[in-house]
C-alpha cells in the first residue's frame, strides 16, 4: 500500500487501513489502496467491525451537515450581487418565480413530507423554450402552460429533497407545471418533441431516487 | 425504452463552467443551485457562523463568475469551489479575529449538538457519535466532513485544504481514533482500538 509517511506521525499499516475506510465507503479509493482495504476486509474479522463504525460515522456526519439550512433568500441575494457585479442582464434569465421557488425549497424544514410541503408551492412554472433536449440554453421560464406541452405525472418519495428535485428538473429542462393533485401527484412538463425524447426523459425521472411513481401523461403531438 | 435520439443525462459542471466563462448567468445560477447548500454547510461547519457561511458561500459563486475563464478543469468543479470556500472562510476568520468583532454572531449560530439534558434522554450510540463528531477539533472534523459528506478523495481533500496527502490520512486516522476513544469513554463499544 503506497502511503506517504509523515515522519512525526508515522502510522502502522493497520492505522493506515483504518484511515482509508472512509474513502472506501465514499467510493474514491482505487489502485493499491483499494486492494489493500478489500484484502483486509476479506481476511480480518475485526475489519468488518471497523467498517461498521465507519458507516455509523458516515451516517451521523451526513445528518449533521444536512441539519444546516442555508438562508431562504440565498439565490435572490446572489442574483442581486451577480447583477451588481456583471451589470444588467442581457436577457431575462431566471425569473422571480424560480427565485421564489428556490427560497421556498431551502426554507423548508428537513423531514417535511413532500406532498404537504409542496402544497404551499402552488407551482405554475413552464419552461418557455422547450426544444429537443431542453438543455444548453438559459433557463427561461414563463408563467403560462403551453397547451400541447407533453407531461408526466409523478409522486415523490417522502424523503426526497426539494433541492435535488429542482436541480434535476432544471438540468433536464423539465418543470413542475402543477400539483399536488390528490394523492400527492405532480404534473411535470417534459421538453420533448418526439416519443424517443419523451421516453428518455421520463425514464430518467423514474430512475431518480426521489421518484416514487411515474404515470405517463401527454406525449409529444408529433410522436416520432 | 425506444431508441435514444439524444445523449442521456444532464449538463456537467464543467460544461456549465464553460458557459459561465462565456458570460452565461443562467449557468452560474444552475451551478449555484447544485452546489450552494454544500458550500454553505462546509463553511458553516468550519466557522461555526451561519452569517459567515452565507457571506462566504455568496462570495464563492461570485468568484466562480470571475474565475470561470481561467478554470482549467484539472479538478472537479465541486473540489475547486470547496477550495475557494476554504480560502475565503479562513481569510474572513482572520479578519474577524483582527478586528475582534461580533462575538455574539457565534452564539447566534444554531448549535446542532443537543443540550446535556436532551442528550441524556436520547443518548444512544448514534446520538453520542454525532455529538462527538461535532466536537472534534476543526482540522479533524473538516476531513471527516469532506470524506463522508462531500465524498472527496484523499487527494481532493489535500487540494482543498492545501495539505499533503499524508497529512490528510494522518488527520483522518486521529479523527477516527478520537471518536473511538470518546465512544469508549462514554461506555459504548468500539470495533477498533
Amino acid at each position: 500500500m503506497s502511503v506517504e509517511k509523515n515522519p512525526s506521525e508515522a502510522m502502522s499499516q493497520r492505522d493506515e487501513l483504518e484511515a482509508m475506510l472512509p474513502f472506501y465507503l465514499n467510493g474514491t479509493l482505487d489502485g493499491a489502496d483499494l486492494a489493500a482495504v478489500e484484502d483486509w476486509l476479506s481476511n480480518d474479522p475485526a475489519a468488518i467491525a471497523a467498517l461498521e463504525e465507519a458507516e455509523a460515522e458516515f451516517s451521523v456526519t451526513t445528518a449533521s451537515n444536512e441539519a444546516l439550512r442555508p438562508a431562504a433568500d440565498a439565490l435572490s441575494r446572489f442574483s442581486r450581487a451577480l447583477d451588481a457585479e456583471a451589470g444588467p442582464p442581457r436577457t431575462a434569465s431566471l425569473p422571480s418565480s424560480l427565485s421564489r421557488l428556490w427560497s421556498r425549497f431551502v426554507a423548508m424544514p428537513a423531514g417535511v413530507a413532500w406532498a404537504a410541503a409542496a402544497v404551499a408551492l402552488a407551482l405554475v412554472l413552464v419552461q418557455a423554450a422547450v426544444g429537443p433536449g431542453g438543455r444548453g440554453g438559459p433557463v427561461d421560464l414563463a408563467g403560462t402552460e403551453r397547451a400541447d406541452l407533453p407531461f408526466v405525472l409523478v409522486t415523490f418519495k417522502p424523503q426526497a429533497t426539494l433541492a435535488d428535485v429542482a436541480t434535476f428538473l432544471a438540468d433536464q429542462g423539465a418543470t413542475i407545471v402543477s400539483g399536488p393533485a390528490p394523492g400527492g401527484m405532480f404534473k411535470i412538463g417534459i421538453p420533448a418533441t418526439t416519443d424517443a425524447d419523451y421516453e428518455r426523459i421520463v425514464g430518467l425521472i423514474a430512475a431518480q431516487p426521489f421518484a416514487d411513481t411515474v404515470t405517463i401523461g401527454r406525449r409529444p403531438e408529433n410522436g416520432g | 425504452m425506444v431508441g435514444m435520439t439524444a445523449a442521456p443525462g444532464q449538463q456537467t459542471d464543467r460544461e456549465l463552467v464553460e458557459r459561465v466563462a462565456s458570460g452565461d448567468r443562467a449557468a452560474v445560477r444552475l451551478l449555484f443551485m447544485r452546489h450552494h447548500a454544500r458550500i454553505y454547510r462546509f463553511v458553516a461547519r468550519q466557522t461555526g457562523s451561519d452569517m459567515m457561511a452565507d457571506d462566504v458561500a455568496n462570495e464563492v459563486f461570485l468568484e466562480l463568475w470571475r474565475q470561470a475563464p481561467s478554470f482549467e478543469g484539472r479538478s472537479e468543479v465541486s473540489t475547486w469551489l470547496l477550495g475557494i470556500a476554504r480560502f475565503k472562510a479562513l481569510s474572513m476568520l482572520r479578519k474577524r479575529k483582527e478586528v475582534a468583532i461580533d462575538e455574539d454572531a457565534a452564539a447566534a449560530v444554531p448549535d446542532t449538538a443537543d443540550t446535556p439534558e436532551v442528550a441524556l434522554m436520547k443518548d444512544d450510540k448514534a446520538a453520542a457519535l454525532r455529538r462527538m463528531v461535532n466536537a472534534l477539533p476543526e482540522e479533524h472534523r473538516t476531513v471527516i466532513d469532506l470524506a463522508y459528506y462531500h465524498a472527496k478523495s484523499v487527494t481532493e481533500i489535500g487540494e482543498i485544504l492545501s495539505i499533503p496527502v499524508a497529512t490528510v490520512k494522518t488527520r483522518m486516522f486521529y479523527a477516527r481514533r478520537k471518536l473511538g476513544e470518546a465512544l469508549q469513554a462514554a461506555g459504548f463499544e468500539r470495533g477498533w482500538p
